[in-house]
């Protein structure tokens, strides 16, 4: 339980379902004396105390498991080490992956619980035989993105109460059974991130890249920038309109320090290269290349692509048009229909 | 429910409940004003003071009413400190398994630029009085150190630890919330300068503690704003707090001593019952008359404590992982830390501090689901989540049902 009104919800809903309800949350940083403390943000510590609220509220325990440490190692120093070589990291598909379904189940397993439960807006659907992770129905709440990297086993205990609901219909659930956060606003910003300043964030903990010449492609010096984890692909923020022409950062060279832009066409990739491909579906696919959609952002719509038989645990990726703002460090997610295959991270041409 | 977490708080006495029950609404003054309605306040509240100093070997006037036994160790420390840095005495001692209230007191004091020996413990947490002996200096101030510990029991030799120290010239505090009740205290014989005890640990109301400081002492308050406990502690008295205060302590003095054997026998039971659980180690003194009756620290190896405590308290019982200030959080315990363990075994700490409403069936309803729990949270915990295949999975949440 965040703290937020989906986990709350989902609680609630399993509750009304007669299931017998633990409610936990991890602590994931020490916020304290920060803005975080004052909540609005998943995992806070004002945020546990809201989860805490709820459950008392509804009536079922709660605790709070202290995952500080492994949270730093698995997702913050990632994070920071990411930026430092110039990509753009995705903390939340890490956090997913590496953090929080391994201490939750094993919390599950610890105190006999026989299913995790979650608030996040996916579906688990074994009606067609094995277990597929699908889009959510609300398909502009939809996290499947953000879960591919789960282990496909732990999949095998979990159960996303809101994968089938709206949110309209979710904040409606909550306030039905008057939830405190029935009308707390989403959470927008990285959870471990104070102040919403990510530059600052990074920099603190040695993650800044190098400062340098932002040039265009052919090699033309058009101003200098602070440093290059403050750019991403497809960026236009902080970047000299030349000629009256709006330029987009085309490709960051961490060792030079180098910002490469140009015009947005310039920005286009119809090939990726996908490294640490994980099958979320289970089994690997068995006709290449495999036909698929391809999704390179939480929001962006997933594409129409070819992926190629694996070499090495990693895949080219062909789209059939361009797509803007390919960025290494970024989750590439495969999508059969609705269905999650599997997906990767995007890695520098 | 089964409650075996006396250590962090105990109930309240039905005897102790009714009488701050008639104070609530019979005694309605403030003890500081000058009519009958607070004159009525006054008298209880030094009636009160009166018994419980009686009961803990001190005179009336050196005792402080504070609000919590962190208030009370914070000021004591802390004004304790400043006296003898006033003489030149800047140097502090204490030791390395300190309630968080007085350890942490000791640090600001470190951080304001006092010098600090933490006295190590041997593996069984116990403190050799010549480890103290070679850590005083000419410029010791103040050497503070409890005279029960709150994780794992230990009772310490404060009167002789007391003596070495103020033979160096030094001030003496002692934490004693853990140990009244539980073992004798008297201030006056262990001659100590100052000491602090809590109502809520022996049968009284949370939110009222005191401090014990020897006649002739400053005891500087750490607020402003109020003339209360002599110019000591500002603020309006917690009149039905001290009234039970003071009904607690008297009665768990009076029978300190035989419910101390009734507590060892049910401890020494639940003792043995534990070590018939594989892995399991009792931490503390290994003698168990070195510990008070009550308290038994143990981990479960490959089990973390915090995950123990939540699997028995979803079974209706009520333990701890130590402090009751650290829980909901899985840091590893500063006082198995202390002994020599290391941050994953200190993490395995389960406490389980028996009181005045532990009864034998308490005892059996633990040890009935123990085993089973310790096992659940062993499988679970060693499971490789990410290396395994379903089918493993599976069997293994079959192995634990």
């Amino acid at each position: 339980m965040s703290g937020g009104v989906d986990s709350s919800t989902a609680a609630a809903l399993l509750l009304a379902d007669g299931f017998d309800v633990v409610g936990v949350t991890l602590k994931l940083t020490n916020a304290t004396g920060t803005a975080a403390s004052l909540g609005g943000r998943c995992c806070g510590p004002r945020d546990i105390e809201d989860a805490r609220v709820t459950a008392a509220g509804l009536g079922f325990p709660h605790y709070v498991l202290d995952e500080t440490a492994a949270f730093k190692e698995a997702v913050i120093d990632d994070f920071v080490a990411e930026h430092a070589a110039g990509r753009t990291p995705n903390p939340c598909v890490r956090c997913n992956e590496k953090l929080k379904f391994g201490p939750l189940i094993r919390f599950a397993h610890a105190v006999g619980a026989t299913r995790l439960a979650t608030g996040h807006y996916a579906r688990l659907d074994a009606s067609q035989g094995p277990l597929r992770l699908r889009r959510a129905v609300d398909l502009s709440k939809d996290q499947s993105y953000f879960l591919f990297g789960v282990p496909r086993e732990l999949f095998e205990e979990v159960v996303f109460p809101l994968g089938d609901r709206t949110k309209d219909e979710v904040r409606d659930v909550a306030r039905r059974f008057q939830l405190a956060n029935a009308e707390k606003p989403d959470s927008q910003q990285l959870c471990f991130v104070p102040e919403g300043d990510h530059m600052s964030f990074v920099e603190e903990r040695g993650g800044g890249g190098r400062s340098g010449e932002v040039v265009d492609e052919a090699g033309q010096v058009l101003s200098t920038h602070t440093g290059t984890h403050r750019f991403t692909i497809g960026q236009r923020k902080g970047l000299p309109v030349v000629d009256g022409q709006k330029k987009f950062v085309v490709r960051i060279e961490a060792s030079t320090g180098r910002v490469v832009v140009g015009p947005r066409e310039s920005t286009g990739r119809r090939h990726l290269r996908v490294s640490d491909v994980r099958w979320t579906a289970g089994e690997m696919p068995r006709e290449w290349p495999l036909r698929c959609h391809v999704q390179i952002r939480h929001h962006s719509a997933a594409a129409a692509a070819h992926v190629a038989a694996p070499e090495q645990g990693g895949c080219q990726v062909e789209l059939d048009a361009p797509a803007f703002g390919v960025a290494p460090g970024q989750a590439a997610v495969f999508y059969d229909d609705d269905c999650v295959v599997g997906g990767g991270w995007i890695e520098a041409d | 429910m089964i409650y075996l977490d006396h250590n962090a708080t105990t109930p309240v006495k039905p005897e102790v409940a009714a009488l701050m029950s008639r104070a609530l609404s019979e005694l309605p003054g403030n003890p500081s004003s000058v009519h009958a309605a607070g004159r009525l306040a006054r008298d209880a509240i030094e009636r009160a003071r009166a018994a419980i100093a009686r009961s803990v070997g001190a005179l009336p006037e050196e005792i402080v009413f504070v609000s919590s036994g962190t208030d009370g160790d914070n000021q004591a420390v802390r004004g304790l400190a400043a006296g003898a840095a006033a003489r030149g005495r800047k140097h502090i001692i204490s030791s390395r398994v300190e309630h968080p209230a007085v350890r942490e007191s000791v640090q600001w004091l470190a951080n304001a630029g006092h010098p600090v020996t933490w006295l190590p413990v041997s593996k069984d947490g116990h403190i050799d009085p010549a480890t103290l002996a070679g850590a005083l200096r000419d410029d010791t101030g103040l050497v503070t150190l409890s005279l029960a510990n709150h994780e794992i029991g230990n009772v310490y030799p404060v009167a002789e630890l007391a003596a070495l120290a103020r033979a160096g010239g030094a001030l003496v505090h002692t934490d004693a919330v853990q140990a009244l009740g539980k073992v004798p205290v008297s201030f006056r014989e262990l001659g100590v300068d100052a000491g602090t005890f809590s109502a809520h640990k022996v049968g009284g109301p949370k939110g009222v503690a005191a401090v014990f400081i020897r006649r002739g002492l400053d005891l500087p308050p750490l607020l402003a704003g109020g003339h209360q406990e002599r110019e000591r502690h500002p603020g309006t008295e917690n009149v039905p707090g001290i009234v039970g205060f003071s009904s607690a302590v008297v009665d768990a003095v009076a029978r300190q001593s035989s419910e101390a054997n009734r507590l060892l026998a049910l401890r020494l039971t639940l003792e043995d019952r534990i070590r018939a659980i594989p892995g399991a180690r009792l931490n503390g003194a290994s003698d168990p008359l070195c510990r008070v009756a009550g308290t038994t620290s143990v981990s479960f190896a490959g089990a973390p404590g915090q995950l123990v405590v939540i699997a028995l308290d979803l079974e209706g019982i009520c333990v701890s992982t130590g402090a009751a200030c650290t829980s909901g959080s899985l840091q590893p315990s500063p006082v198995l830390r202390a002994l020599g363990f290391s941050d994953a075994e200190a993490a395995e700490g389960v406490r389980m501090s028996l009181g005045w409403t532990t009864r034998a069936e308490d005892i059996d309803a633990l040890t009935d689901v123990l085993p089973k729990i310790v096992a659940r949270v062993r499988t679970a915990t060693r499971t490789d989540l990410h290396a395994m295949g379903s089918e493993n999975l599976l069997s293994a949440q079959r192995g634990i049902a």
